[in-house]
C-alpha cells in the first residue's frame, strides 16, 4: 500500500502550484481576512474614501442638474442621440461581467483558483451594474415617466413595446443584477457568520448576525448552501452570456451602418469579459499592495491566469474588429464601407472620430499582446498598466460604435459633430467615484475574500489530505 | 347703454344658411332678438339676490362699457365683435378663414388667414387668386409671428417718454394745422402699391401742395425704374412672363430667391416640369454667388458682379452680330475690349440659344444692377423680339416720388422741418453718405410710425406704434396688377395706427374706424352697381374676380437706352482688390424681419447659416487669404470698414465678397439686436447673434456693389451657426439626389429606378408579414426635385402650423434645431479642385416608412403606425430615449433637449427649479390650438399634419351623416408644406384615391425612394431632377455628372442582357466628392 502510495505521488515538477501559498491554515485565513473589516480604518482608507465620495457627489449633482434642466445640458444633439450616456452604460455593464463569470462559470467548470478573487469580483460586478444602471435611467428625456418601461397594467391600456431592444435591456440588466445580488449574498452567508462570531461590539454582532441568517455551519446548512450556490451558479451562467448579448442587440437590431452587425453578441460578450477582468485586476492589484496578507491568497498564479484571459478575449475582440472590416468591404454596401473605412479608419479624409478608433485598436488589440510573455504577466506594474489600457480601450470601443456611426450616417446633410459637455464628463467621472466608494465600503464592512470557499480549496480540506512531510504522514496515520 | 351688434353678413358665395325662418325672412322680431344678446330675463337678477360673483361680473361689464378699463378702450364700435359674445359663423374649436393680403415692395400678396377664436394663427395663400394659388413665401408665413411679437412698439412716445394716443392725436392735429401749404413737410414712406394710399396722397397734395412725398426702399428697384423710364417712358413697369420663356438668361436676377414673388416662382416651375405638356425651359445664370436661381441653372457663369455689365455688353454685341437688330445696333456702340476667351464662348453660345428662341427667350437683369445694364438688357430683349411676349409692360400704380437723398438734402438746407416716417428704418438703412440719422435729429418734428422702437425711433420726436397688416384695413395691387383687399383679423394689439390712419389725418379726414377709406377707393376704382354685394365679395374672395389687368404696349427708345448704356461703369479687373456685393437677405430682407425668430433660425437656402450674416467668399479666395469659416476679416472700402466673419461659399466668384444686408441691428428687439438675446446682453460668445451691418459700407452712388475693397485678416474668430455641417454628397448622389439631363430622360424615362444601389440590389423580401394598413385613406407625398428651388418656405410653414419652437443660436451650433422639415442642400463637384459645383436642394421630412425603423425600437410604444399609413407620435407616452432618432436613416426626428417653449433661450442652462418659466402671452396666441405644444424630453417629428388629416376625416364623417363611406374627397386638404410650396414641388395626398394628384404623380417614371435597400417602404417619393443643358456649351457633358457619381457618367439602365453584370458590380464612390466644409 505504501508502495502504491509512493508510485501515485505526483512528481515535484508536475505538482500543482498551491492555490494558497505559504501553507496557510484555516485560522490564518479567518484572522487575516476578517481583520480587514475589524481593524480601525487605516488612514489610506479615509484618504481614498473622502475624495472619491466627493467625486461621487459631484456626479450625483450633475445627474440632478441634468434631470432638472433636460438632456440639453449634455452635448448630445441631432444626429448624435446617444453618446457618452450609452457609452458609459455599456462600459460599466461590460465591467460587470467578470464577477459573475468568475463566480458562476468558473465554479461550474471547477476552476478552484476562482475562490480567492470571486468575492471582490462579484462585488465589483454589482457596483459596476449600479453605475451602469444610472445611465439608461437618466439618459431619457422624462425620467419621471421611466416607469412606462415596466409592464404594469395601467389605465392607459398601453404595454411596453416588447419588440424594442431597449426593453429587453431593462429586463436583462435588472434580472442580471437581481441574480448577481442573490448569488453574492448566498456566498457571503458563511463568512458573515464568521464575522458575527468574531465580532467584539454588540452592534456589529447584531447586524452581521441578522445577515448571517442564523448560520451555524451544520451539515444541513452546508448541504442547502451548496445546492443553492450550485443552482444560482447555473442560473447566472446563461445570464453572463445573455446580458451583454442583449445589450449588443440595442445596436445589432438597428439599421444604422456600424450598428447593424450580426457579430455583435459574441463580440460584446468577449469584450465584456476582457474589460471585466481588466477592472478586477485594476482593483485587486492595489488591494494586494495595501493588504500584504492577501499575497498568499491572491497569488501570482491568479494574476497570470487573468492576464491570459485578457489576452484571449482581447484577441477575440481583435478578430471581431477585423471581421467587421472584412464584412463591410465584402458587403459592397457603400454606407457600411463608409462607416468602417472612412468614418472609423479615416480613409478619404472623412473620419471625424478616427482618432478614437485608433485609440480603441491600440488599447484593445495591441496592448494585451504583451501578455504572450510570461515575464510580463508576472510583472504587476506591467499588468496594471495594460489593464488601464484595456479599460480605456473598452470605453473607446463603445464610443466608436455609438458616435462614429451616428455622427456620419446615411444622409451627409444630417451629419453632425458631437462634443461632450462638462456635465457629461463629470457624470462619468462621478460614476467612478460611486463605484470606488462603494468598493471601499465593501472592503471596510464585508470580507473581500470568500473565506469559507478558500478554506475548501486548501489541501487540509481534502478528506484524503496527505501532508508531504513525514510528520504529517505520521499525523495522518494516527488519524 | 344698449349696444347694437351688427349681424355679420352671410358669405355671398356658396350656400346660404340661416338658423331660423325669422332670419331667413329677416323679421323685426328676429332683429330685436339679435339685438338682445340674451334671451328674455337671462341678464336680470333672480329674486333680487346679488351674489358676489355676478355682482363682480356686472361691475366689470359696466366698467368696460363706461370705457374705464383698458379693455373698454379697445371695445370696438363697428363690425369687430368681442369674442365674449357668440358670433355667428364662429364655432368654438373650428377655424375661420378670411382673405387678406400682405404688402410687399413688389406688390401685395393675396392671402387667407386662419383664425381661431378671433386670433389669426396661420397664413395661407389665397387659392382663388392667380398670383398665389394657395402658395406663399417664407415672409408671409412668418408675418404671423411678427404680429404677436412682444417686442413690437407698444406705446406712443414723445422723445422716449410714454404718452397717450390722445396726446399724439392732439400733437398731430397741431402739426397739421401749422403745416400751411406743406412747405417744410415731407412724408418718407415705404413702397406700397395701394390705391387708397395713392388717393390719400392726392388729397394731401391738394391740401399741402408743397409737401414732399418720398419713398425709400433699401432693396428697391430705383435702377430698373430709371432704366424702364428711359427705355419705355414715364410710369411704365416691365413684368417678365416666365411661363412663356423657353430660354432664360439671368444677369444676377435672383428671380426665384430674394427678389421672387410666388407667381414668378410658379411660372418658372410650370416650365421646368418634365411632364411633356410644356417644353422644358433652359436657364442660364450669371452671378457672383450661388443664389436660389443659380442653383436651378442649367449653365452658370461665376463672375464678380462688377463684371456683369461687361457680360451684358458682350452679350449685346454678340446678339447684335447675330440678329443685326437696328435698335440694338444703336445701343451697342463702341467695340469691346477682348476679355477672357472661355467667357466669350459662354456668352456666344448663350446668345445663339437666345437668338434661336426669339420671342420665347428672356433676359433678366438684377434690379439693382446699374441702370445702364438694365437698359441694355431691355434693348437685348427688344432685339430678341421678347417685348410684349415674355416681357410685358404695365402702367405703374404709384406716381413717382422723391428719393431719400432729396429728403436728406432738404434736412441739410433746413427746407424740411417736419418729417413723417411711416414704416421703414432709414436711420439704420440709409446710405452712409447721407448721414441720415444725424440729419433727422436736426429736424423740428419727426413723427415716426413704426412697428418697432428701432434705430429711427431713437432720432424721432414721436414714435407711434404701426398697426400690422393683420390689424388694419387696406387695399393694394399685386404684381400682376390685380386689386386685392386687406382686412383686419384682430384689433391692433398695441393700439397701433396704420399708414392709412396717419395719411387720412393729413388728408383732413377723421382717423378711420373701419373700412370706410378703402370702401371709398373701391367705389371710385371698381364703380360697382351693387356696392354692398360687390364689396362683400371683394372681402370674401380677397379680390374682384375676372378683372384681369391689361398689358401695355412697350416701345423702346433706343437712343435713351444707348445713352444710359454708355454710362455702364467699367469692370473691376484688379486681382489684388475685392468687390463687395451687398445683397438682400433671404431671411431678414432689408432688416425689417430681424426680430423674427422663425426667420433668424431659418437656414439660408444656400449657406445654411442662421442667426447671422457673414462675408461669403469663394474657396479659392479663402485659400488665398488663409482663412477658414468664422475667421474675422476687416473689409475696407474707401474710408469705411466692416469687421465680420467669413463663410466659405462654394460656387462663389473669386475676388468678390457677398454680404447680406439687414443684420447688425443695434436696436431691433430681443431677437434681432446684435449681442442681445431674449434677456438682455449676454457674455456667452456663442449666444451673440445678429450679424454685421452691411449698410455701413453702402453709399447712395453704389448701393449694390463696391469695388476696390481691401481685406485684412484680423486673426479673431466668430462662431457661426450653420445647420448643415457637411455639404457634399460623398458619392451618394445616385442614391440620394438622382438626376439626369433632358436627353437622358427622354431616352430612358425610368432612369431613376435603376440608379445607385437600386441598380444592383435584389428586390427586398421580408421575413415576416406586416400588419395590414387597411384604412380607406393611405397618405403619401411626392417631392419633385425638378421644381424644388430650395426656397425653404415649407420649413417656416411647418413651423407655424406645428408650433415648432426656435432654439437660439447656441442650440443651433450644438445641432439641436427643431425643424420638422429641412431643406438639404448639396454641392456636387467633380473633384476637390472643382470650382464650379452644381447645387441641389432636397426637402427632407419624415418619410412615414411603412416598416418604420423608429417604431420597433421605441420601448414604450410612443411611436406607432396608424392604419392610414402615418408614423404617429404620442407625445404623452414618449419618455425620450432618442432610440427612434438614432435608428432613423433620414435623421428627421427632433428631440426637445430643453423646455424650449417654457424657458428663455439664453437661460436654458440655468437651474430649472429656480428659473423663470413661461412664454409671452402674445406668443401663446400665435400657436395652432390643434397641435400640442411639446414639453422637454419628448421626441417630435413631421406628422404629415395629422391635425389636418383628422379635421378632414371629421368633416367627411359629418358630411355622410348616418351612413356611407366617410371618404375624404381627393385633394380636399393638404399638408402645410405642400400648401405653401410656391412651385408645387411638394404634393401630399391619398394614394389610395385614384383621383388624387398624388396617385397620378406616383405613376411618374422619375419617382424613387431613398435607401430602398433598407426595405422601409416609405410614403415619400422623390421625383428625380432633370437638367436641360445646352449640348453646345463646353462642359455640358459634365452636367449632373458629379451627382450621378461616376466619372464615366454611368448609371445603370439595365437592359435584359446587362443585368448580370449590373448585379455583380459594386457601386464605386465615383468622383472624389471631398469634404469641402465642416464646422467643428
Amino acid at each position: 500500500m505504501s508502495e502504491s502510495a509512493v508510485s501515485l505521488k505526483t512528481p515535484a515538477e508536475l505538482a500543482r502550484v498551491p492555490l494558497v501559498t505559504n501553507k496557510r491554515s484555516f485560522a490564518w485565513i479567518s484572522d487575516n481576512v476578517s481583520t480587514i473589516c475589524e481593524e480601525r480604518s487605516r488612514l489610506w482608507w479615509w484618504a481614498l474614501f473622502i475624495p472619491l465620495s466627493i467625486i461621487a457627489m459631484i456626479g450625483l449633482f450633475c445627474i440632478g442638474y441634468q434631470i432638472s434642466n433636460g438632456v440639453g445640458v449634455w452635448g448630445e444633439n441631432h444626429p448624435n442621440g446617444w453618446a457618452w450616456d450609452i457609452t458609459n452604460f455599456v462600459f460599466w455593464i461590460g465591467i460587470g461581467h467578470a464577477g459573475t463569470l468568475i463566480s458562476a462559470i468558473l465554479f461550474l467548470t471547477r476552476q478552484k483558483w476562482r475562490t480567492s478573487i470571486n468575492r471582490a469580483a462579484e462585488a465589483m460586478t454589482l457596483f459596476a451594474v449600479v453605475c451602469a444602471g444610472i445611465f439608461p435611467g437618466i439618459h431619457v428625456g422624462r425620467v419621471w415617466m421611466a416607469w412606462f418601461l415596466a409592464p404594469i397594467p395601467n389605465a392607459n391600456g398601453i404595454w411596453p413595446n416588447f419588440r424594442s431592444p431597449l426593453l429587453w435591456d431593462v429586463f436583462a440588466v435588472s434580472t442580471y443584477f437581481t441574480v448577481s445580488v442573490l448569488f453574492w449574498y448566498t456566498g457571503l452567508v458563511p463568512d458573515l457568520a464568521t464575522l458575527r462570531d468574531r465580532a467584539k461590539s454588540r452592534v456589529a454582532r447584531y447586524i452581521y448576525g441578522i445577515f448571517a441568517l442564523g448560520w451555524r455551519g451544520s451539515n444541513r446548512h452546508w448541504r442547502h448552501y451548496e445546492m443553492a450556490y450550485l443552482l444560482l451558479a447555473g442560473l447566472s451562467t446563461p445570464l453572463v452570456l445573455s446580458v451583454h448579448s442583449v445589450v449588443s442587440f440595442d445596436f445589432a437590431t438597428s439599421i444604422l451602418p456600424g450598428w447593424h452587425t450580426t457579430i455583435f453578441p459574441p463580440y460584446f460578450v468577449a469584450g465584456a469579459i476582457f474589460g471585466g477582468f481588466a477592472m478586477v485586476l485594476t482593483i485587486l492589484l492595489p488591494a494586494r499592495l495595501i493588504y500584504p496578507q492577501l499575497d498568499d491568497l491572491i497569488t501570482r498564479q491568479h494574476v497570470d491566469k487573468m492576464a491570459k484571459i485578457i489576452l484571449l478575449t482581447g484577441s477575440i475582440v481583435g478578430y471581431a474588429y477585423m471581421m467587421e472590416l472584412f464584412i463591410a468591404w465584402y458587403s459592397g454596401n457603400q454606407y457600411e464601407k463608409f462607416t468602417f473605412f472612412s468614418a472609423r479608419l479615416g480613409l478619404h479624409n472623412s473620419g471625424w472620430y478616427s482618432w478614437a478608433y485608433f485609440c480603441m485598436m491600440t488599447c484593445n488589440v495591441l496592448s494585451p499582446q504583451v501578455f504572450w510573455s510570461k515575464k510580463m504577466r508576472g510583472n504587476y506594474i506591467v499588468v496594471f498598466i495594460i489593464c488601464q489600457f484595456v479599460n480605456a480601450g473598452m470605453w473607446f470601443e463603445r464610443f466608436v460604435i455609438i458616435v462614429t456611426s451616428l455622427a456620419q450616417d446615411f444622409l451627409p446633410s444630417s451629419w453632425g459633430h458631437y462634443t461632450p459637455s462638462w456635465v457629461e464628463i463629470w457624470t462619468f467621472i462621478g460614476t467612478f467615484g460611486i463605484f470606488l466608494s462603494l468598493f471601499l465600503l465593501f472592503m471596510k464592512f464585508l470580507p473581500m475574500v470568500a473565506m469559507s470557499e478558500v478554506k475548501i480549496v486548501l489541501p487540509e480540506a481534502d478528506p484524503h489530505f496527505h501532508p508531504e512531510s513525514p510528520d504529517s504522514h505520521a499525523k495522518e496515520g494516527a488519524h | 347703454m344698449k349696444r347694437i351688434l351688427h349681424h355679420p353678413e352671410a358669405p355671398k358665395t356658396g350656400k346660404q344658411y340661416w338658423r331660423s325662418l325669422g332670419q331667413a325672412r329677416n323679421t323685426p322680431e328676429f332683429q330685436g332678438w339679435l339685438e338682445r344678446e340674451f334671451p328674455q330675463g337671462a341678464a336680470e337678477f333672480k329674486g333680487g339676490e346679488v351674489s358676489r360673483r355676478n355682482f363682480l361680473q356686472l361691475m366689470g361689464a359696466s366698467m368696460a362699457l363706461a370705457g374705464l378699463s383698458f379693455a373698454g378702450c379697445r371695445r370696438p364700435e363697428k363690425h369687430l365683435i368681442p369674442f365674449t359674445r357668440g358670433v355667428e359663423w364662429s364655432i368654438p374649436g373650428k377655424a375661420l378663414f378670411f382673405t387678406t393680403s400682405m404688402p410687399t415692395r413688389r406688390g401685395y400678396m393675396p392671402l387667407v388667414a386662419e383664425t381661431h377664436d378671433g386670433r389669426p394663427t396661420k397664413i395661407e395663400g389665397n387659392p382663388l387668386h392667380p398670383a398665389s394659388k394657395g402658395a406663399t413665401d417664407a415672409w408671409a408665413q412668418t408675418s404671423i409671428l411678427d404680429l404677436y411679437d412682444p417686442d413690437r412698439s407698444r406705446f406712443f412716445k414723445l422723445k422716449g417718454e410714454t404718452k397717450t394716443a390722445q396726446n399724439f392725436e392732439k400733437a398731430l392735429d397741431e402739426l397739421i394745422a401749422g403745416a400751411g401749404d406743406g412747405a417744410g413737410l415731407a412724408f418718407l414712406l415705404e413702397s406700397n402699391p395701394s390705391p387708397t394710399r395713392e388717393r390719400l396722397r392726392g388729397e394731401i397734395e391738394k391740401k399741402f401742395p408743397k409737401a414732399m412725398w418720398a419713398v425709400y426702399e433699401p432693396l428697391g428697384s430705383d435702377a430698373s425704374n430709371e432704366a424702364a423710364k428711359a427705355a419705355f417712358g414715364e410710369g411704365m413697369e416691365v413684368v417678365p412672363q416666365l411661363e412663356k420663356a423657353d430660354v432664360i438668361l439671368s444677369l444676377d436676377a435672383d428671380f426665384l430667391g430674394v427678389a421672387a414673388t410666388v407667381a414668378e416662382q410658379r411660372a418658372f416651375a410650370t416650365r421646368r416640369k418634365a411632364d411633356g405638356e410644356n417644353k422644358m425651359n433652359r436657364l442660364y445664370v450669371v452671378e457672383n454667388r450661388f443664389t436660389v436661381t443659380g442653383g436651378m441653372a442649367d449653365h452658370r457663369l461665376r463672375i464678380p458682379v462688377s463684371q456683369i455689365g461687361l457680360v451684358a455688353q458682350e452679350l449685346a454685341a454678340e446678339i447684335f452680330s447675330q440678329t443685326k437688330d437696328d435698335g440694338l445696333g444703336r445701343v451697342v456702340g463702341s467695340p469691346l475690349k477682348a476679355t477672357a476667351k472661355a467667357r466669350q464662348e459662354w456668352v456666344k453660345i448663350t446668345a445663339e440659344d437666345l437668338v434661336a428662341n426669339k420671342g420665347k427667350s428672356l433676359v433678366l437683369a438684377g434690379s439693382r444692377l446699374p441702370a445702364g445694364v438694365q437698359a441694355l438688357v431691355f434693348a437685348i430683349n427688344a432685339a430678341l423680339g421678347n417685348l410684349g411676349k415674355t416681357l410685358i409692360g404695365r402702367k405703374s400704380v404709384s406716381k413717382p416720388a422723391a428719393s431719400i437723398a432729396e429728403v436728406a438734402r432738404g434736412l441739410s438746407d433746413k427746407s424740411l422741418t417736419s418729417i413723417i416716417i411711416v414704416g421703414g428704418n432709414p436711420a439704420y438703412n440709409a446710405a452712409v453718405d447721407l448721414d441720415f440719422a444725424a440729419k433727422l435729429k436736426t429736424a423740428a418734428n419727426v413723427v415716426r410710425v413704426g412697428a418697432y422702437e428701432d434705430e429711427t425711433s431713437d432720432v424721432a420726436t414721436w414714435q407711434v406704434p404701426l398697426a400690422h397688416y393683420l390689424e388694419s384695413w387696406g387695399d393694394g395691387f399685386c404684381m400682376d396688377g390685380s386689386h386685392v383687399s386687406v382686412q383686419p383679423m384682430i384689433l391692433p394689439l398695441y393700439a397701433g395706427w396704420s399708414e392709412l390712419d396717419v395719411l387720412a389725418k393729413f388728408a383732413g379726414l377723421k382717423k378711420p374706424e373701419g373700412p370706410e377709406l378703402v370702401q371709398e377707393t373701391f367705389r371710385q376704382l371698381v364703380k360697382p352697381n351693387d356696392f354692398v354685394a360687390v364689396w362683400a365679395k371683394f372681402l370674401h374672395d380677397g379680390f374682384v374676380m375676372g378683372e384681369a389687368p391689361k398689358a401695355e404696349a412697350l416701345a423702346i427708345s433706343s437712343d435713351a437706352v444707348g445713352k444710359l448704356a454708355s454710362q455702364i461703369p467699367p469692370p473691376n479687373l484688379d486681382v489684388d482688390s475685392y468687390e463687395v456685393v451687398l445683397v438682400g437677405d433671404f431671411k431678414v430682407d432689408d432688416g425689417r424681419y430681424a426680430n423674427n425668430g422663425w426667420l433668424q433660425e431659418l437656414p439660408d437656402p444656400i449657406t445654411k447659416l442662421t442667426w447671422d450674416n457673414a462675408a461669403l467668399i469663394s474657396p479659392a479666395t479663402a485659400r488665398k487669404l488663409g482663412v477658414e469659416d468664422g475667421a474675422r476679416v476687416e473689409l475696407s472700402v474707401e474710408n469705411r470698414t466692416l469687421d465680420l466673419p467669413v463663410l466659405i461659399a462654394p460656387g462663389h466668384a473669386e475676388n468678390s465678397v457677398s454680404i447680406s444686408l439687414g443684420y447688425g441691428r443695434t436696436k431691433a428687439g430681443r431677437v434681432g439686436t446684435v449681442g442681445q438675446t431674449s434677456e438682455g446682453f449676454v457674455t456667452d460668445r456663442e449666444m451673440i447673434s445678429g450679424g454685421f451691418n452691411g449698410y455701413s459700407l453702402r453709399t447712395s452712388q453704389s448701393p449694390y456693389y463696391l469695388t476696390g475693397a481691401k481685406i485684412k485678416v484680423t486673426g479673431k474668430t466668430y462662431r457661426l451657426a450653420v445647420t448643415q455641417e457637411h455639404g457634399t454628397l460623398e458619392g451618394r448622389g445616385p442614391d440620394l439626389t438622382r438626376e439626369a439631363t433632358l436627353d437622358e430622360f427622354k431616352a430612358e424615362p425610368a432612369f431613376a429606378k435603376t440608379m445607385g444601389m437600386d441598380g444592383h440590389n435584389p428586390p427586398n423580401a421580408s421575413l415576416y408579414s406586416h400588419p395590414p394598413l387597411n384604412d380607406i385613406h393611405q397618405w403619401g407625398m411626392t417631392v419633385d426635385l425638378n421644381t424644388c428651388i430650395g426656397c425653404s418656405a415649407c420649413m417656416v410653414a411647418c413651423q407655424s402650423e406645428n408650433n415648432i419652437p426656435i432654439v437660439g443660436k447656441r442650440q443651433v451650433i450644438e445641432g439641436r434645431e427643431m425643424h420638422w422639415i429641412r431643406t438639404d442642400r448639396y454641392f456636387a463637384m467633380m473633384d476637390e479642385h472643382d470650382e464650379e459645383p452644381e447645387m441641389v436642394s432636397q426637402p427632407m421630412m419624415c418619410q412615414q416608412c411603412e416598416n418604420a425603423p423608429c417604431e420597433t425600437v421605441c420601448p414604450v410604444n410612443a411611436t406607432v403606425h396608424s392604419e392610414d399609413g402615418l408614423n404617429v407620435m404620442a407625445y404623452n407616452r414618449c419618455i425620450g430615449t432618442r432610440y427612434c432618432a438614432n435608428n432613423c436613416p433620414f435623421k428627421v426626428r427632433r428631440f426637445n433637449f430643453f423646455d424650449y417653449n417654457q424657458r428663455k433661450i439664453a437661460k436654458l442652462r440655468d437651474w430649472n427649479l429656480t428659473s423663470e418659466k413661461g412664454t409671452e402671452d402674445t406668443i401663446k396666441m400665435s400657436k395652432n390650438p390643434n397641435v400640442t405644444v411639446r414639453m422637454r424630453g419628448v421626441m417630435e417629428k413631421c406628422t404629415f399634419c395629422v391635425q389636418r388629416v383628422q379635421e378632414a376625416k371629421i368633416a367627411a364623417k359629418v358630411a355622410i351623416r348616418d351612413g356611407g363611406e366617410a371618404r375624404i374627397p381627393a385633394d380636399a386638404f393638404t399638408s402645410a408644406c405642400a400648401q405653401v410650396c410656391p412651385t408645387g414641388a411638394i404634393v401630399f395626398g391619398d394614394k389610395a384615391n385614384k383621383d388624387s394628384r398624388l396617385s397620378k404623380l406616383l405613376e411618374d417614371e422619375r419617382g424613387y425612394r431613398l435607401l430602398e435597400y433598407l426595405n422601409l417602404n416609405q410614403r415619400v417619393w422623390y421625383l428625380a431632377r432633370i437638367r436641360n443643358p445646352n449640348p453646345k456649351m463646353p462642359g455640358a457633358e459634365k452636367s449632373g455628372k458629379a451627382i450621378k457619381g461616376s466619372p464615366n457618367g454611368h448609371h445603370h439602365h439595365p437592359p435584359a442582357g446587362e443585368k448580370t453584370e449590373a448585379a455583380n458590380s459594386v457601386p464605386h464612390g465615383g468622383p472624389a466628392n471631398v469634404r469641402i466644409r465642416s464646422l467643428s
